[in-house]
């Protein structure tokens, strides 16, 4: 299958974003708004790449407090102890319930960290004009997509204990410093996935083509 | 050949420099995640404390990452590692320092391990029961910081606070142990600290720590004693029992006090010496810079006399008994006791009351042999001073030694020229209570009972004798004095009858007065009765009212909020 095709752009029509039907513009500057669906029209959404790469090294730098801070401030009785994800994450595996670790692991480490080399690797192979594997960076894209809405887990479990065990003075938790990092690279690269526009991936291929011929 | 060039093609040149990199507002987002990132890494780094090494022989009760280094209470770094060293020998612990304990990290800073320690005079660590053993800190006075440290197999006993270290020299230990505490007027005021034979191996050198304010309260003139156990003493002047408290009573401790009859002088200097005494007694006891000596040669039983037993001169302390023994005559082998005794002449000097006298005796006591001797002979010849045995206590047969003036004794015969003087002795007055207490009974035996029974029987005879004397003869002779008595009191009835009349006149105005009051106040139509009564009635009527609301708000006690519902 050629990876170059004819985007609709090029052949002067205009996709909705949000119910992906297919119309003439009403104008070759502003394309106006969906006949159907009434959502704003845009040829390819406002500075994309630069945007997205914002969001997306905002979300890398909060990335490291998240993992160094403690999330978690647990006092009880015989002391307080500090627990940073990872911590929380040793503590599982050597107290013997490793699937629990496992999902500790790849829903707050791996997959936040997923999402960001993905991120970054879409938006380099855009910038480079790279036309191969087209298909298999949308899906990758979709795959990011879909996964960042669940990477707040985290901090919903976190709240959840933080407001449930209340024990004074028996014990307490409190929310660390770590999570609010953690839920800014959470936020952060949903944003910076929500600004990056896909269509991009194909219109490198007519560049790629006008280079090439 | 040039190509024709068509110049709408060509771009048009702009006036002013085109931009030509467009950088979106949209970078202040990561330039704020990197600045507050940088903000945090920052502060970290600041808030980093050292980290230090204490090497401990064991590491009972440590973990790594739990437990925690203490001073006064408030964490200031917790053990980040426990690992064994020197060819597994030691343990090495890595701790944490918090910034602010930084400066407590310093060359002679000493870490312990902190563990609950039960000991007769107290429970310590306690709070290491729920928290798991800490690692105790006491805090050096060097400047120099040091990140390595050799941790203390136990916990320092001198404490962290202000205070004085004084070495006390004692002939044995007692039942004293580390942290035995020292008590002063009863309160405690420091502890031992550290026990040691002295390099001598004759005695025991012990430190003992006195907390700040106490410490001021030692000075070069204090002593110390061993408050340990109870101090029973059973003397001439009855039971005497001390003891400090009931934990210096099963764990031992020491007192120290400074003698109210000495001057006060400045507190001691830190690590001063001081020699411990066996009690509070021997402790306090005024040093006599004079002592002088007198044998005295008994010619009874010396049993109950003990060392230590005072001598009063006119019951007055002056001395006390040295050495009680026997003296043997050599020649005849005829044998008698002999008893030694100290005597203070300050002591019998210092209660003169006229300054003047006390100064001249005082001149004496410390001048010269001869007048000293002089006196003493002048006392026992012309004065007649003798020395003799009493009994302080009948029911323990305890002794003393009495010197008391005896002018009928007879002549002493003394040597004045032997050392120890000799002073001549008189027999105790009570030499044996069983031999007087025969004597008094054979005194009753020999009493003429007989005689005193017939002599009372002839004393009750003449007694009934006069009875019937004074029947006869002095009962006519009372009757006429009676009689003039009468006469007399109808004389002075009559002159009192007027005064009478007066007083009866006074009462019957009085009658009248009362009989007014009572209709005012009693009668049956008196308006205060009236009043009163209906003042009653009115009570009666507000009782019941309030009777009839207290069963209306039982029935109906939302009335309290709601009102009296009319329709009920």
């Amino acid at each position: 299958m050629s990876t170059v095709v004819t985007s609709a752009a090029e052949a002067g029509l205009v996709t909705c974003e949000t119910c992906h039907l297919l119309s003439r513009p009403a104008k070759a500057g502003r394309p106006g708004y969906c006949p159907r669906c009434g959502a704003e029209l845009v040829w390819r959404r406002h500075n994309s790449i630069q945007y997205a790469w914002a969001f997306l090294i905002a979300a890398a730098i909060c990335y490291i407090p998240a993992n160094v801070l403690p999330v978690l401030n647990t006092n009880t009785v015989t002391g307080s102890e500090a627990d940073t994800i990872m911590s929380g994450v040793v503590f599982l595996y050597t107290s013997g319930s490793w699937p629990l670790a496992l999902v500790v692991l790849v829903a707050s480490v791996m997959i936040p960290l997923g999402k960001l080399i993905a991120l970054a690797y879409l938006l380099i192979t855009v910038q480079w004009g790279s036309v191969r594997g087209n298909r298999d960076r949308t899906r990758l894209y979709r795959m990011v997509e879909i996964i960042g809405r669940w990477s707040m887990l985290d901090v919903f479990v976190d709240t959840f204990t933080v407001a449930l065990v209340q024990l004074q003075p028996l014990m307490s938790v409190e929310p660390g410093a770590g999570v609010v990092f953690f839920m800014a690279v959470v936020v952060l690269t949903v944003i910076a996935v929500q600004l990056f526009d896909p269509r991009l991936i194909w219109d490198a291929g007519r560049r790629w083509e006008a280079r090439h011929a | 050949m040039p190509e024709p060039v068509d110049r709408d093609d060509l771009p048009q040149a702009t006036v002013s420099r085109p931009r030509r990199t467009k950088i979106s507002v949209v970078w202040i987002i990561p330039i704020l995640a990197a600045v507050i990132g940088l903000g945090i890494a920052i502060q970290r780094i600041m808030t980093e404390g050292p980290t230090i090494t204490i090497v401990f022989r064991s590491a009972e009760g440590i973990e790594a990452g739990k437990t925690l280094v203490k001073y006064k209470d408030v964490n200031i770094g917790h053990v980040s590692s426990v690992v064994l060293t020197d060819g597994y020998g030691k343990v090495e612990v890595t701790a944490k320092m918090a910034k602010t304990a930084a400066g407590l990290m310093v060359e002679d800073a000493r870490f312990w391990v902190v563990s609950p320690r039960v000991t007769l005079s107290g429970i310590s660590g306690l709070g290491t029961l729920l928290s798991g053993n800490y690692i105790g800190l006491q805090p050096g006075k060097s400047t120099k910081s040091q990140r390595h440290f050799t941790g203390l197999d136990e916990a320092p006993v001198i404490p962290d606070q202000p205070g004085k270290t004084f070495h006390l020299k004692a002939t044995d230990l007692g039942s004293l142990g580390i942290g035995a505490p020292i008590y002063y007027r009863r309160l405690q005021a420091g502890q031992v600290v550290k026990y040691d034979l002295a390099p001598d191996g004759k005695n025991i050198d012990i430190t003992v720590f006195v907390n700040s304010p106490y410490d001021k309260y030692v000075t070069a003139e204090t002593r110390f004693w061993n408050a340990s156990g109870i101090d029973v003493t059973l003397g001439a002047g009855g039971v005497d029992v001390r003891t400090e408290s009931l934990v210096a009573l099963l764990a031992g401790g020491l007192a120290f006090d400074t003698p109210p009859y000495l001057p006060v002088s400045a507190p001691a200097d830190a690590n001063a010496s001081f020699s411990l005494h066996r009690d509070r007694a021997e402790a306090m006891k005024q040093p006599d810079t004079i002592s002088r000596r007198y044998v005295l040669y008994f010619n009874e039983s010396v049993k109950g006399l003990s060392v230590g037993a005072p001598v009063l001169l006119f019951g007055l302390p002056a001395g006390e008994v040295v050495d009680v023994g026997l003296s043997v005559d050599m020649v005849t082998g005829a044998a008698r006791p002999r008893v030694i005794v100290t005597f203070f002449p300050e002591r019998v000097v210092e209660r003169v009351t006229p300054a003047g006298q006390q100064a001249a005796l005082t001149a004496m006591v410390k001048g010269d042999a001869h007048a000293r001797l002089a006196f003493v002979k002048r006392a026992v010849e012309e004065g007649g001073l003798r020395a003799q045995l009493r009994s302080g206590n009948l029911i323990t047969g305890q002794l003393f030694v009495a010197v008391d003036r005896f002018p009928d004794a007879p002549r002493a015969k003394v040597d004045w020229s032997k050392d120890p003087l000799e002073l001549p002795v008189v027999a105790s007055t009570l030499p044996d209570l069983e031999a007087k207490l025969t004597s008094i009974l054979a005194k009753l035996d020999s009493m003429p009972f007989d005689a005193i029974g017939k002599e009372l029987e002839s004393t009750v005879t003449s007694a009934s004798k006069l009875m019937a004397y004074m029947d006869t003869t002095l009962v006519p002779e009372l009757k006429s004095t009676v009689d003039s008595a009468n006469q007399l009191l109808g004389t002075v009835d009559g002159q009192l009858g007027g005064t009478f009349d007066e007083a009866r006149r006074v009462l019957a105005s009085a009658d009248r007065v009362l009989k007014n009051t009572d209709a005012t106040l009693v009668g049956t139509e008196a308006p205060a009765q009236q009043e009163l009564r209906d003042a009653l009635q009115e009570i009666v009527r507000a009782a019941r009212a309030v009777r009839v609301l207290a069963d209306y708000l039982e029935r109906h006690p939302e009335s309290l909020i709601r009102g009296k519902n009319g329709a009920q």
